[in-house]
């Protein structure tokens, strides 16, 4: 019985080791770079099986081409070719010198041409908040162009661009070439063109390092933005191949609502909420980690595709014609004279 | 920020005006606080944030204020409050996190004094914890703060040693505190905040014993009475493990503390009446 309380000290104290739990560690030499690199990857990110990557063939594969001698450039190099199999434009080395990146865009037709819209189109005269350049044309159409979601724009700002545009028959929201940005932005734009609770999709993430360790998806609805303008007359939204990441999940939402259509090209898709990493050269990794679903529970890894589907020619633009904004023009003056 | 101030001040007075309920005419129970200063280095992981361990700058102020209870001589309670920021950097020294977290802890101890050897005296009991903060990692994407939130009740105690230095009263004192039961928040594996924010607050709050959590705090002081003041010299370490959703959390810290402190009597003590006096930490006549 008098052992008792020793017995107890013991089992506590191995108790208490069991929160210390080791962190692997990698050497700074470009195996231990690599294995720390391909393992970061190994444990996070959500879509092998969905985007049907076998990565142990990929790490046998590109590991037997890293000698101890190699160079920085040379290591970078590699990785960054080892992260091209992933197919995300979400996953990049970052280092001092160099960003690794798979920017499928860049391979498709850029179908936006700024000068073109402000020359051609608003005439060099155009107001400007918040990130959003924006102005009536003269059919009476309102034309707002927002080029990336990670411009702050507060509800004040927004108030006084569609209070500007209210008096429009229809309006065009621009969100060629929109890289993303931040997912609150998203939710702040669609709260004006919605007058009910919007299931907007669903949201899952790793929950473990498994590969098929996920949550649960998690449905998550938006609310209209409240005591605030509303614009709930037809909406065109333009996306090119740019329109990445927060800017693809803001046209998957939009394209929802009955009111509007999705006019150009297929977005470029990137629906994983991104993290970053680190490995033990100071290089940062970046990386899906968390698939976000569309309200019908698709991934847009690949972009959404528009509801109506327009090419930007070299010839057009020499002519001064930007087909997205007169297909976007030519269906909102269908939808207000019927 | 003056006002800040005031308020800080005033929240530490009230704390130190709990610990003086109870006070009776015979006796004085001095309130005995002090005013902490740690410098030190600090070795932060988070998985949550990068695989790698950040090493560097640990700053902590604190007060803490002691009293023995009202009616239980042997009992002494104990008001700590802390602020502590760390600033650590990756071994290659091209990033830098930031640590910042603040708690505050009630304990109550029972005090059994003239252990052999004589003038050492031993204080054990339970403690209540509340500790909250961030850590931070700019160079992240959505996983760029891991936030910190821990509710815990679980022992302290303390061995203290009254002597003398140059004539001058010197006490040497040890504190342990462990939490041992408690309850504290933390994202998922991969669950970024934006994800919580949309108000998914499935596993988010776990109850952390030491299977999955274990922290513990050590305090070394030694403590010269200079009249009314006390200059306190001493070494903290902190330990904090956790493990939970397979994300692993180690922030150690080994400080220099440099302390100015006094003891706050009620009345002036006079020769004629000398009542008796009792204090947990430097002296006691009952």
């Amino acid at each position: 019985m008098k052992k008792l309380p020793v017995i107890l000290g013991l089992l506590l104290t191995m108790l208490a080791f069991t929160a210390c739990h080791d962190q692997p560690q990698w050497n700074d030499d470009p195996y231990g770079n690599f294995d720390a690199l391909w393992t970061i990857l190994d444990e996070h990110y959500p879509f092998f099986e969905y985007k049907d990557v076998d990565w142990e063939q990929v790490r046998v594969a590109y590991r037997a081409k890293i000698s101890p001698k190699m160079t920085t450039t040379e290591l970078f190099d590699l990785c960054g070719a080892m992260l091209k199999e992933l197919r995300d434009g979400h996953v990049n080395l970052i280092a001092s010198h160099d960003v690794s990146r798979y920017w499928i865009w860049e391979q498709y037709p850029v179908n936006y041409d700024e000068r073109l819209v402000d020359e051609h189109y608003l005439h060099f005269d155009y107001r400007r908040a918040s990130g959003i350049k924006y102005q009536i044309l003269p059919n009476n159409f309102g034309y707002m162009y927002y080029g990336s979601f990670s411009s702050s724009v507060g509800e004040g700002n927004l108030d006084l661009v569609l209070n500007y545009l209210s008096t429009c028959d229809g309006l065009i929201i621009d969100v060629r070439s929109n890289g993303g940005g931040y997912l609150t932005n998203v939710e702040k734009f669609v709260g004006r063109f919605i007058e009910q609770s919007l299931h907007a999709g669903s949201i899952q993430h790793k929950t473990g390092p498994g590969h098929d360790e996920l949550s649960k998806p998690y449905e998550y609805y938006f609310e209209p933005t409240k005591n605030h303008i509303h614009y709930l007359k037809p909406v065109v939204v333009l996306a090119n191949r740019g329109s990445f990441s927060a800017t693809n999940n803001f046209v998957s939402i939009m394209k929802q609502l009955p009111q509007v259509t999705i006019v150009g090209d297929t977005t470029g898709g990137g629906c994983g909420l991104p993290f970053t990493s680190e490995l033990p050269n100071g290089w940062n990794v970046r990386f899906s980690a968390s698939p976000i679903r569309d309200a019908d529970g698709n991934l847009t890894e690949y972009g959404v595709a528009p509801d109506v589907r327009v090419d930007l020619t070299d010839a057009d633009r020499l002519a001064g014609r930007d087909t997205y904004i007169d297909a976007a023009c030519e269906i909102l003056a269908k939808q207000t004279t019927k | 920020m003056s006002r800040r101030i005031i308020i800080a001040v005033a929240l530490l007075w009230l704390g130190a005006l709990a610990l003086r309920a109870d006070d009776s005419i015979e006796v004085q129970r001095p309130l005995s606080i002090m005013f902490m200063t740690d410098v030190g280095h600090a070795s932060v992981l988070d998985s949550y944030l990068t695989p790698i361990t950040y090493d560097g700058v640990d700053l902590r102020l604190s007060f803490d204020a002691m009293r023995a209870c009202g009616n239980h001589n042997n009992w002494a309670r104990q008001l700590n409050v802390a602020v502590q920021y760390d600033n650590v950097e990756n071994n290659v020294g091209n990033n830098t996190m930031h640590n910042l977290a603040a708690q505050a802890r009630w304990g109550m101890m029972r005090r059994w004094d003239d252990v052999t050897p004589a003038h050492l005296r031993f204080m054990v009991g339970p403690m209540a914890q509340l500790r909250g903060g961030a850590i931070y990692n700019p160079a992240n994407s959505n996983n760029v703060v891991s936030i910190k939130g821990h509710a815990s009740v679980g022992v302290t105690g303390m061995a203290v040693y009254n002597t003398h230095l140059a004539h001058r009263p010197l006490t040497l004192s040890y504190q342990l505190t462990m939490p041992v039961l408690g309850v504290f928040i933390s994202p998922e594996y991969d669950e970024s905040f934006y994800e919580i924010y949309l108000r998914d607050y499935r596993n988010i709050t776990y109850v952390g014993g030491w299977g999955n959590r274990f922290d513990m705090e050590n305090l070394l002081a030694a403590d010269l009475r200079l009249g009314g003041t006390i200059l306190r010299l001493g070494y903290r370490c902190c330990i904090e493990r956790s493990w939970v959703s397979n994300i692993n959390t180690h922030i150690t810290t080994h400080s220099l503390v440099i302390g100015v402190g006094a003891e706050l009597f009620t009345r002036r003590l006079s020769s004629s009446s000398s009542p008796a006096c009792v204090s947990p930490l430097y002296h006691s006549d009952l």
